[in-house]
């Protein structure tokens, strides 16, 4: 008779198969990255650039010129290159974050020659067409309008401005009128001073054709893409003082968002993975206490989490969600109920069992692949660790305790400092 | 090309492997084949409802999340019109532990009318933040009526209202599990670093002694033909007017499909696209549209919308986006652009092959449509579509009289 009462057998993560990447680096001084693996013919190629929105003079530089790339180069106009990306089936991703920006590309590897050649022309010698770029504002603009109806969004960004002050590019909320302001020349200079091989990183990841490195290192690495000089970044205080609570009153909202946190330190801190580790527990994935609470138990939300998020220069408690308007005092009363308890309830048995093998399980999906190895990887590099970080965090997570936990809530996941925001009614 | 071995078990359970040896990983996927089509109109969003209530316990086990992330795993679900799919993704030495779990919710729930009052509540506060709350969440519940008239893709997933999941009944639930949730009405395709007999042992092992149970036999109403055009405006509180214009078209599994799947490719996918190109970049009447298929299993829709810019006058923006879509009925799509729209479509199959969990889903979604096997086809099926098959099929898609529109509007 099949016992279905108790578990099959099963066993923790056995540790991690890492792919470590190959460097090259090239005359220019641009740092190449290759991770090899997948079954399918295709690779990634992923630029990185320390010009981030933390980069930036005013707002809204570094997004659009990452984001203007691909609207007109020396020798392509904005129609071309949509064609050209569109007939080699290459994808271009885009991403502008506050620390740097990333420009990847997606291709078979058939189609990979044109569109290596490609990329090179669109971070090398973009032009930045002045209609291309009113457009692009333009649209954005609408864009943002339509968050600003969106409670979440309203929250989020509301609750950064409280975290890090107006002042610093980290807290910094954008205004409607800012999509009016950059000019192509704020661009054109952006991209002159920190689009430089020096201030750059390349990771290739995918099954590795032969000829590969050989495209790369033309292509990227030849004498027409020099170091202007090396880019100093800016320099900006940092707000931290007391606990402050905004209100955001939407009169037709169903729902209220919440956003409560604290301004707290990054991935090189000596505690992070303990925090990463507490906070889990606290709100990072179903199981966690928030997650039980105020969802399963209480049915006020679709759902609530907690997360570490890590910058170059800071980094950032938060805890999120939406709930009904009509239980928004409740579900904060719980919110902080919780918080409380962490320091004082703790995790039983079965609960810290269940969190030690999720998170073990987790970690080795978050390197399942070239693609999410490199993801991982760039993380190493934009924080200049490596891969022992990553051993750290597994030898933190085998010897984590209920004390342990408790005893990070008490020093970092206090009220003191801590900031709320709803957003709604 | 995803190889893969297939066994059904005596009670009708298909079971599909695809083996992978690159990923310390597993992807489990159980596809039942029931979705909102399969609601009474009194009693929408059931299926939906139900999908959460899967969550909260079986006969023999009461927490499945919890045992799930004890073997490292994580899982989520999603309901369709026409399916409701669980997935599992977790280290391929944990993978009983997945077989233990969905084998249990599938012998029979842990049902009471507390955890029933809760999900009823998450599902509330679901439709509230996805459909409420934001600007434009409710315009698919309103273009769905408006292109249906008897069919039940009239509804959405989510349900006509929420007093149709308020008033959900435990003896609903149980009912609805007794006809869908049967091996017979089920395919559990697990892709990863796994061997194609041990699952298939396993999967004896946990779903062989379940009940066959009586196969449901689907007996929907055909949408009859649309014989003029339908509109509708609303207005709510949105900073950019959206038009919307709906086509009836085949079903996924008919040969025509993947020729009106290109229509909407050439139409949009990319920025290089017809309307993107054409009414964002160079005229800047839109600043977002947009051209796809449902493909549902049942006959689906192709779908345009498009966000005109403020200002711009909403007829002569109407006009501007048929003049684009019917030019297809008109004139012949170049072999250029046609190769264009077959490249796009090798290399994003191409990319999602490189993930388990999507062949795990993909092979279980195509075993439904009639065989596992169909999966490999697609491919040649897009490569074989031309120039003249395109523009015949635009003359019977893209009429007036097959089109519904829904102008969604500022106050």
């Amino acid at each position: 008779m099949l016992n279905r009462k108790n578990p099959p057998p099963r066993k923790y993560i056995q540790g991690i198969p890492y792919i470590k990447p190959k460097e090259a680096n090239l005359d220019n001084g641009l740092r190449v990255y290759y991770l090899e693996g997948g079954t399918e013919d295709f690779v990634k190629v992923e630029l990185i650039f320390f010009a981030g929105s933390y980069h930036q003079p005013k707002p809204l530089i570094s997004f659009s010129t990452a984001n203007l790339l691909r609207t007109g180069s020396l020798s392509h106009s904005r129609r071309e290159i949509n064609e050209l990306l569109d007939f080699y089936s290459a994808h271009l991703q885009v991403e502008a974050f506050k620390d740097f920006v990333s420009v990847s590309i997606f291709v078979l590897n058939k189609h990979l020659e044109p569109a290596l050649e490609l990329l090179a022309e669109l971070v090398l010698r973009p032009t930045f067409p002045e209609d291309e770029m009113r457009s692009f504002l333009k649209n954005q603009k609408q864009l943002h309008l339509i968050n600003q109806k969106k409670v979440q969004h309203l929250a989020r960004t509301y609750f950064s401005e409280l975290v890090y002050g107006e002042q610093h590019p980290y807290g910094y909320r954008v205004k409607p009128e800012d999509f009016d302001k950059p000019s192509r020349d704020d661009l054109a200079a952006f991209h002159r001073s920190w689009f430089c091989p020096c201030n750059a990183f390349c990771i290739v990841s995918g099954r590795i054709p032969e000829n590969l490195e050989a495209l790369i290192s033309g292509q990227l690495g030849g004498s027409g893409w020099q170091d202007s000089n090396k880019p100093q970044p800016p320099e900006y205080p940092m707000l931290s003082s007391g606990s402050r609570k905004a209100f955001l009153e939407m009169p037709e909202a169903v729902q209220s968002a919440i956003r409560i946190g604290k301004q707290l330190f990054n991935r090189t801190h000596p505690a992070y993975h303990r925090l990463k580790i507490t906070n889990a527990l606290f709100g990072g994935y179903f199981g966690s206490r928030l997650m039980q609470n105020i969802r399963q138990e209480k049915g006020y939300t679709y759902g609530v989490f907690s997360n570490i998020v890590s910058l170059k220069r800071s980094g950032f408690f938060f805890i999120s969600t939406q709930v009904g308007a009509d239980v928004r005092t409740p579900a904060l009363e719980e919110i902080y109920r919780e918080i409380r308890e962490l320091r004082s309830r703790p995790a039983s048995g079965t609960e810290l069992e269940s969190l030690k093998n999720y998170l073990g399980g987790s970690f080795l999906r978050s390197f399942d692949g070239p693609f999410a190895q490199s993801e991982r990887f760039r993380e190493l590099l934009v924080f200049g660790l490596d891969y022992s970080h990553y051993d750290d965090y597994l030898e933190t997570l085998r010897n984590i305790t209920p004390e342990i936990i408790m005893e990070t809530a008490k020093d970092y996941l206090n009220e003191d400092g801590m900031m709320e925001v709803v957003a709604g009614k | 090309m995803v190889s893969y071995k297939k066994h059904t078990l005596d009670n009708g359970l298909r079971v599909i492997v695809h083996s992978d040896g690159t990923t310390p990983m597993a992807a489990v996927n159980i596809l039942y084949d029931v979705g909102a089509r399969d609601e009474e109109p009194e009693r929408t969003g059931f299926a939906h409802l139900f999908e959460h209530l899967m969550f909260e316990g079986s006969v023999n086990v009461d927490r499945f999340d919890q045992n799930l992330q004890n073997a490292g795993g994580e899982n989520n679900a999603f309901t369709t019109n026409d399916i409701t799919n669980y997935y599992i993704s977790l280290p391929a030495q944990n993978i009983e532990t997945a077989f233990w779990l969905e084998s249990d919710r599938m012998l029979g729930l842990g049902f009471s009318e507390e955890k029933l009052k809760t999900q009823k509540n998450v599902v509330t506060e679901e439709y509230r933040q996805s459909y409420l709350n934001q600007p434009y969440g409710d315009s698919w519940l309103l273009l769905r009526p408006l292109a249906y008239r008897v069919h039940p893709y009239r509804w959405a997933t989510i349900g006509k209202n929420i007093e149709h999941i308020q008033e959900a009944s435990l003896g609903d639930v149980k009912k609805f599990f007794s006809t869908f949730y049967r091996p017979s009405n089920a395919i559990l395709s697990v892709a990863g670093n796994v061997q194609p007999e041990k699952i298939f042992s396993l999967a004896e092992k946990w779903f062989g002694d379940i009940p066959a149970g009586t196969p449901h036999v689907r007996n929907l109403p055909r949408e009859p033909e649309q014989d003029g055009t339908k509109r509708s405006s609303v207005r709510r509180d949105v900073p950019q007017h959206q038009i919307f214009m709906a086509f009836h078209m085949c079903e996924r599994s008919h040969p025509d499909f993947h020729t009106a799947d290109l229509i909407s490719d050439i139409l949009s996918n990319g920025e290089s696209a017809r309307l993107p190109s054409r009414l964002v970049h160079d005229s800047k009447v839109f600043s977002e549209v947009n051209a796809f298929v449902t493909g549902n299993l049942d006959p689906g829709l192709l779908v345009v919308a498009g966000k005109p810019h403020n200002g711009v006058d909403i007829e002569k923006a109407e006009d501007m986006l048929w003049k684009e879509i019917s030019d297809l009925v008109h004139n012949l799509a170049s072999k250029r652009e046609l190769d264009k729209v077959k490249n796009r479509v090798e290399a994003t199959q191409t990319f999602s092959d490189s993930n388990v969990m999507a062949k795990a889903m993909n092979l279980a979604y195509y075993e439904l449509q009639g065989d596992a096997s169909l999966y490999n086809y697609q491919k040649d099926a897009y490569s074989a579509v031309s120039q003249e098959g395109l523009r015949r099929l635009a003359r019977e898609i893209i009429r007036e009289e097959n089109m519904s529109v829904l102008h969604y509007g500022l106050v």
